[in-house]
């Protein structure tokens, strides 16, 4: 039938699903009934008609700009850089983080054409120079694209008269020395710090 | 059956799923392979932090000759290569060198390419930032030249008649070298001055002393490459890390 051939084909372009589990999708929905699957559609519709782009920091919003740049609780003058708008939910979850964020885009990488254009460089630079950011924390993934990505944007805004930072690598909580890798502990050793108090 | 192992050097790498990685492999004695391997996004994977891009290391691969992707059940890192990371001119060099050993190496084992390029890559990691461009340029004409497509700069690259030395190159990317004056005849070339192929000599030759370049020159080297490139190699094809570094497009930022 086209329609399911449609609504599977559709679910099979998401990242993680092939057709199969499309397939087991569809199968589930049909099975829940019609009111089931029109919540679905119409929650769907709900993102992509009143979600979009935070005009200041890139990150989701339903209004023009978004919750974190709304609120003025937060810290205007630190600024967390992610990759991706998935990302600031990761740095949220460690509550520890109370400035604002900018979200890239994605990070450089030549093998698929991303280069500094394609990010949202500029507007990082633009929040920069309209004054009160006194520290921009780098926190794109520690890969290789995000090495480079904070090496350039640490060159970017050197000379811009603020604190530029990278997120520490190293061991994880309730980890296991035995279990670590070697890459891991040798930036964890490199980064080592002295006890205080 | 026991893996086979294998000196490798990863070329790219996309997620698959919430918990694995396909990586594509460029190895000394198997050639390009792509592997899965399984959960290595895992907070305890056994592969931690190995499978980055141009790292090197020893892969354990369990293969099926039936298959196009094989299972990767380690890979024993020997060099992390994060000196790439160092700047943006250096990835990129590397980015392209990585993308025309994966695109244009053998699928068998093909020893000397992978030793150039993991000797390339060695070099860009640890080479002063000034020396990048051209080391980068030297690297990538030695890979084609070692993957059998040398351009011909003293003989004409359709008759073979030998073409006199320190006189301007009629450069043919199509023919695959220099032309001699009968056969430039209505051909597109790009003449090279005899400083400009003497740069490219030394360029492609793995001894003769690197040559110096200004920003004007090296944007012409790097055209000049990737024009052969794609005449010779790419068969219409994408080249997206040749074509940023060719374009260098965050110089004018």
């Amino acid at each position: 039938m086209r329609a399911i051939e449609a609504l599977v084909t559709e679910l099979a372009r998401l990242p993680g699903i092939g057709r199969k589990t499309a397939q087991r999708l569809t199968f589930h929905l049909l099975q829940q009934g019609p009111e089931e699957s029109s919540r679905l559609a119409r929650a769907l519709d709900t993102v992509a008609t009143t979600v979009r782009a935070c005009a200041e920091c890139g990150y989701v919003a339903e209004e023009e700009r978004c919750e974190f740049c709304r609120d003025a609780r937060r810290d205007a003058g630190l600024i967390c850089v992610v990759e991706e708008a998935a990302s600031v939910q990761a740095v949220e979850r460690s509550t520890e983080f109370r400035g604002r964020y900018h979200v890239l885009g994605g990070r450089l990488s030549p093998l698929d054409g991303i280069g500094p254009e394609s990010l949202r460089i500029d507007s990082l630079l633009e929040r920069v120079r309209g004054g009160g950011v006194r520290e921009v924390i780098l926190a794109t993934n520690p890969s290789m694209e995000g090495e480079v990505t904070a090496t350039y944007l640490h060159q970017v805004l050197a000379g811009e008269g603020l604190r530029v930072t990278r997120l520490a690598r190293g061991l994880p909580m309730g980890g296991d020395l035995e279990y670590v890798d070697g890459v891991t502990l040798a930036h964890a050793l490199l980064a080592r710090q002295d006890i205080v108090g | 059956m026991p893996p086979i192992t294998t000196p490798a050097i990863i070329l790219g790498a996309l997620r698959y799923g919430d918990t694995s990685k396909i990586v594509r492999l460029a190895t000394r004695d198997l050639g390009i392979r792509s592997a899965l391997a399984k959960g290595a996004l895992r907070p305890r994977s056994r592969f931690g932090a190995s499978l980055q891009l141009l790292s090197e290391g020893v892969a354990h691969l369990y293969l099926k000759e039936t298959r196009d992707l094989q299972t990767l059940a380690a890979f024993d890192l020997t060099s992390l290569r994060s000196g790439l990371a160092a700047d943006l001119p250096r990835f990129s060099a590397a980015a392209a060198i990585g993308e025309v050993a994966w695109r244009f190496s053998p699928a068998e084992s093909h020893p000397d390419s992978y030793d150039l390029l993991s000797g390339a890559l060695t070099v860009l990691e640890t080479a002063p930032e000034e020396a990048i461009e051209v080391l980068g340029l030297r690297m990538l004409w030695r890979l084609v030249s070692v993957l059998g497509f040398a351009p011909a700069l003293d003989r004409c690259a359709r008759d073979g008649t030998p073409l006199p030395p320190d006189t301007p190159l009629r450069f043919s990317a199509a023919e695959g070298g220099g032309l001699c004056s009968r056969c430039a005849d209505g051909h597109g070339v790009s003449t090279l001055a005899p400083v400009d192929r003497r740069a490219l000599e030394a360029l492609v030759s793995s001894e003769a002393e690197l040559p110096v370049f200004d920003e004007r020159h090296a944007a012409s080297h790097r055209r000049l490459f990737a024009r052969f490139l794609r005449h010779h190699l790419a068969e219409g094809g994408e080249m997206p890390a040749i074509t940023f570094w060719e374009e260098r497009s965050w110089v004018s930022r």
